[in-house]
């Protein structure tokens, strides 16, 4: 601390140290935030269902996704990736997932959105044995926080069901 | 900056740094508002800065006392025995 040098670089490395150490107890402090997300997606409509040349089904739908992710949001959160994903088992796969919708939300304001689409990437199995087939469409999302890690959660509905037939 | 001078600026750059971390995380996590954290956090930081690190006369209340040059002619360091190989050096220092 002899020198104004000296003093200079030690406040700037104290500083940064310190710094470091707040944006720890920034992230910390996400572990006591308990969100409480509503969800729900209607099928609207099944546009068509056929099986592609190449033998694999496909089906397109309207859906109607709705939901509430505001409470997810803390003072650390930078946005929120959240996808829909149709979710099935199949005797090849115990889990199939295929999404169907996406979107990032970038701020607590729009964080409550109503969404009336047709899936925006293709419903499209790995074989043929989407008829009739019971499934599930879950809502994830992963926060991603402004510093420390990121958190994943997702809201599973249950209950959909897609045609016994191709039309 | 003297010695007393050295102390109190360390001791006062680590409490203004850790007092602003802790007002700045306070206030950034009561508003929600992380920017405004990292803000006041900065501007302790400058704070810090301003009040530490230039040679204020604040830190300069406990000079050194050095001896008068005339003491040191007073009393002389006891001469080496003069043979020695180093004596050329130890007899022009202790001039």
């Amino acid at each position: 601390m002899h020198s104004f040098g000296h003093r200079a670089n030690a406040v700037a490395t104290f500083a940064v140290t310190i710094l470091a150490a707040m944006c720890f107890a920034a992230s910390f402090s996400d572990n006591f935030h308990s969100p409480s997300p509503v969800a729900s997606v209607k099928i609207l409509n099944t546009n068509w269902f056929q099986k592609e040349s190449h033998g694999n089904d496909e089906v397109s739908m309207t859906l109607n996704i709705s939901a509430d992710l505001s409470s997810l949001f803390t003072w650390n959160t930078k946005q929120v990736f959240v996808f829909v994903a149709a979710e099935y088992e199949t005797p090849q796969n115990a889990l199939n997932q295929v999404s169907l919708w996406d979107g990032i939300i970038p701020s607590k304001e729009h964080a409550k959105f109503l969404i009336h689409t047709t899936n925006k990437y293709r419903f499209i199995d790995q074989g043929s044995n989407l008829k009739g087939k019971d499934f599930n469409l879950t809502m994830h999302w992963h926060i991603m926080p402004k510093t420390g890690k990121m958190f994943a959660d997702k809201i599973v509905m249950t209950g959909y069901r897609l045609p016994e037939q191709y039309r | 900056m003297d010695w007393q001078g050295q102390k109190r600026a360390e001791m006062l750059m680590q409490l203004l740094l850790v007092a602003s971390a802790v007002a700045a995380f306070l206030v950034g996590y009561a508003m929600a508002d992380f920017q405004l954290m990292l803000l006041v956090y900065a501007g302790g930081v400058v704070l810090t800065a301003l009040v530490t690190v230039p040679n204020w006369p604040f830190f300069n209340r406990h000079p050194l006392k050095w001896l008068d040059a005339a003491e040191a002619d007073r009393h002389p360091r006891p001469q080496v025995s003069a043979a020695t190989t180093a004596g050329k050096k130890k007899i022009g220092k202790n001039k």
